[in-house]
């Protein structure tokens, strides 16, 4: 069984169905990308895998980690082992990023970390982000730029160090140079601690510096192709309508 | 043990008006004979003079009930006032080592400190000062022996600005205070450690007048942390307090307010002045943290030209607390600097009202001021008004105000659950935070630590509502 198994996935908001069947398996150290128009679900399916309680479940279920966490509570799946990096970061006024961080850790941890071992910690995701060690002094999110947003969830995943990660539209805002860094970030991320990750994008621009092995196209709530890296060129060349207009029978 | 005045039977029309919410504004309650008696440096015949008006003006009225706003009102109606006394207890020696009335040493840090007064109901049970400030001329001493001595500063500065006349509980401190704490730093002395004033109403049926008079000489530095408290008990209790706090030209001052009367059914009714010299400073932060009926008049003028101040505050009401505040930040000269900033949160059904004022008087040119009040509400059933107003009367100032009133936001407390932590924990992460630009501004460890436990409790105690709000939205 993969890490992540998510099983005839149904999800509603109020009364509109978003999700209507949507089955997906990721393990440790592969990289997916889920692609898709704006409103396909793409956002729905990230939130939901993380238990935003806006998201009703009506059919199907997420297996993590061999156990069921369809009815688990957010904090629960975070110390499962998921990590959602939000394509929309709140702010947090009034608490910094370190503090935030060792919250979380000590979220999931029996004894609260040494502050030793957590300023080593902190130094290497800082190193590997390429921000100023200030960065994480700084009220998480408030005031920030788009590009300084993204960093601070990248920042969180290396120190959270989560099996799988759901980064949600990581690449959208950002300038070239920002999107390298990001980029580079999750790739070392996989490389030195086998993350596992699900890519969801507009666009293939991040997808040519982290290069996903598993390729799945999502149409009205439903993943409609899978396929490896040549999926990526495909739609570039195609675009979304000719994949739409394929499968018009389910879409 | 002594007791104030019973009431009357016969009711009188109970005092109805908005006049509460405007500023002292510098009138205090001298009239003509206690000017004389202050100009002959007669400290016995100013007080004496100043009580005796205010106990006609306590006579002659009845216990205030407040509307304003149309939907706003706080009433004193239910105390039973004539089952009220002041009472006494030993009085303080030398002995600094006399143990703390239990409220006190369950909420004062261990720290250094300059020096500390305690009052206990209607007597001061505790002094101690730090021997070396007392060489270099540093007064701690209860308001009591300052009057006796004929302290030139209480002479100077007694009732300047607290007035006595504009209801009951106002005339009753006048008229009835007792022990009460007078600080006077002398002109250059800094003193790094805070001195503290702590209040401590000890038990039901207790009517605490408490009084305050700090001055800081020209050019002193120091610190002040003042306590009220209270025992938990059955039944009801007053505290009402007078707080005045000068300083004279070049000083500066770091004050704050922990007021915390727990669950116990008291009455609070204070005014406090902040008055501040030419090139003064003070910066001011009370921390307002429960009551079962608070009303708090904050005053902070700017006197003369160059005086700076920064005004923070925080509450949080919980229960079925009333706390009502009126907080003001005078500018009676310029070019002069403000800047208001005021954070709340209310739980269970408490009500919490905010009115913060900025007043820039004619001449006060070149005054910059800024005021703004935010508050969070946790619970459906509680109410919170957030009103700033600005009231200029010069032509060369910049004065701005703003507010908001808000309520968790989900969206936050679902993105820190997705870094693994509870709800509960996200809450209280999202409260401490939304209070920490405010409260950090303590820069003071020991304080900080004594306010963030208490807010941590406080919602600890609202957890079950927050829940109800949430899954009610």
């Amino acid at each position: 069984m993969a890490e992540l198994e998510i099983r005839d996935l149904h999800v509603r908001i109020e009364e509109l169905e978003i999700l209507k069947g949507v089955d997906l398996s990721i393990d440790r150290g592969e990289i997916h990308a889920l692609m898709g128009p704006n409103g396909s679900g793409k956002s729905t399916l990230a939130n939901t895998l993380l238990g935003h309680p806006n998201y009703e479940i009506t059919q199907g279920a997420i297996i993590f980690a061999g156990q069921d966490i369809t009815e688990a509570e957010p904090h629960e799946r975070a110390k499962a082992g998921l990590f959602l990096a939000f394509q929309y970061p709140v702010s947090i006024p009034g608490v910094s990023i370190a503090n935030f961080l060792r919250m979380a850790i000590n979220a999931k941890r029996e004894e609260p970390i040494g502050v030793k071992e957590f300023r080593g910690l902190l130094e290497r995701a800082v190193e590997l982000l390429d921000v100023d060690r200030s960065f994480t002094s700084r009220p998480l999110n408030d005031g920030f730029s788009g590009g300084e947003k993204k960093r601070a969830e990248i920042l969180q995943m290396a120190m959270l160090a989560p099996d799988i990660a759901i980064l949600d539209e990581t690449d959208s805002g950002l300038d070239i140079d920002a999107l390298r860094t990001v980029a580079e970030g999750v790739a070392k991320l996989h490389a030195s601690q086998g993350l596992g990750a699900l890519i969801i994008t507009h666009y293939q621009r991040i997808l040519h510096y982290i290069k996903p092995q598993f390729v799945h196209i999502m149409l009205d709530g439903r993943i409609v192709l899978r396929g490896g890296e040549e999926l990526v060129e495909r739609l570039e060349r195609e675009g979304y309508d000719q994949i739409r207009q394929e499968h018009s029978a389910v879409v | 043990m002594s007791s104030v005045p019973k009431e009357t039977a016969a009711k009188r029309p109970r005092h109805r008006e908005a006049t509460l919410y405007q500023p002292l504004a510098g009138a205090g309650a001298r009239d003509g004979a206690a000017a004389s008696a202050a100009e002959d440096g007669d400290s016995a015949a100013l007080l004496a003079h100043l009580r005796e008006r205010a106990l006609a003006t306590y006579e002659t009225s009845e216990l205030p009930v407040w509307r304003r706003s149309g939907f706003w009102t706080t009433s004193y109606a239910p105390l039973d006032l004539g089952a009220l006394e002041v009472r006494h207890h030993e009085p303080a020696t030398a002995d600094a080592a006399a143990p703390l009335p239990d409220a006190a040493a369950r909420t004062l840090p261990e720290r250094p400190r300059a020096g500390r007064i305690v009052q206990l109901d209607g007597s001061v049970v505790s002094i101690e000062l730090d021997v070396s400030l007392a060489a270099r001329g540093v007064r701690l001493c209860s308001l009591e022996d300052a009057a006796a001595e004929g302290s030139e500063a209480f002479a100077r500065w007694y009732s300047k600005r607290l007035t006595a006349d504009r209801h009951k509980l106002e005339a009753a401190n006048a008229a009835f205070w007792s022990g009460g704490a007078f600080l006077h730093v002398p002109a250059g002395v800094v003193v790094e450690d805070p001195f503290e004033i702590v209040h401590v109403v000890g038990a039901p049926g207790s009517a605490q007048h408490a009084r305050v008079l700090i001055v800081g000489g020209p050019t002193s530095e120091f610190r002040v942390h003042e306590y009220t408290l209270a025992e938990s008990f059955d039944g009801q209790a007053l505290h009402t307090e007078g707080f005045e706090l000068y300083l004279e030209d070049g000083a500066r001052c770091r004050l704050a307010h922990y007021q915390d009367l727990g669950s116990a059914e008291i009455y609070d009714s204070t005014t406090r002045v902040v008055a501040v010299g030419r090139d003064a400073f003070c910066h001011w932060l009370p921390a307002l943290l429960g009551g079962h009926l608070v009303r708090q008049h904050l005053e902070l003028a700017v006197m003369e030209a160059g005086g700076d101040m920064a005004f923070r505050g925080i509450f949080f009401a919980e229960n079925e607390e009333l706390l009502d505040m009126f907080a003001v930040d005078l500018h009676e000269a310029g070019p002069s600097g403000g800047d208001v900033h005021w954070r709340g949160a209310a739980a269970g059904s408490s009500r919490a009202s905010m009115e913060g004022l900025i007043k820039i008087n004619p001449g006060a040119q070149q005054t910059h001021t800024y005021l703004q009040i935010h508050t969070v509400m946790l619970s459906p059933r509680a109410r919170i008004d957030a009103i700033p107003s600005v009231l200029v009367s010069a032509d060369d100032v910049s004065a701005s105000h703003g507010g908001s009133v808000g309520e968790l936001d989900e969206d936050v407390i679902f993105y820190m659950q997705s870094r693994g932590l509870d709800r509960t924990a996200a809450v209280r992460v999202l409260v401490e935070g939304f209070f920490e630009p405010v409260l950090g501004q303590l820069a003071d460890e020991p304080l900080e630590a004594v306010v963030r436990a208490r807010i941590a409790e406080k919602l600890a105690a609202a957890r079950e509502d927050i829940e109800a709000y949430a899954a009610g939205r």
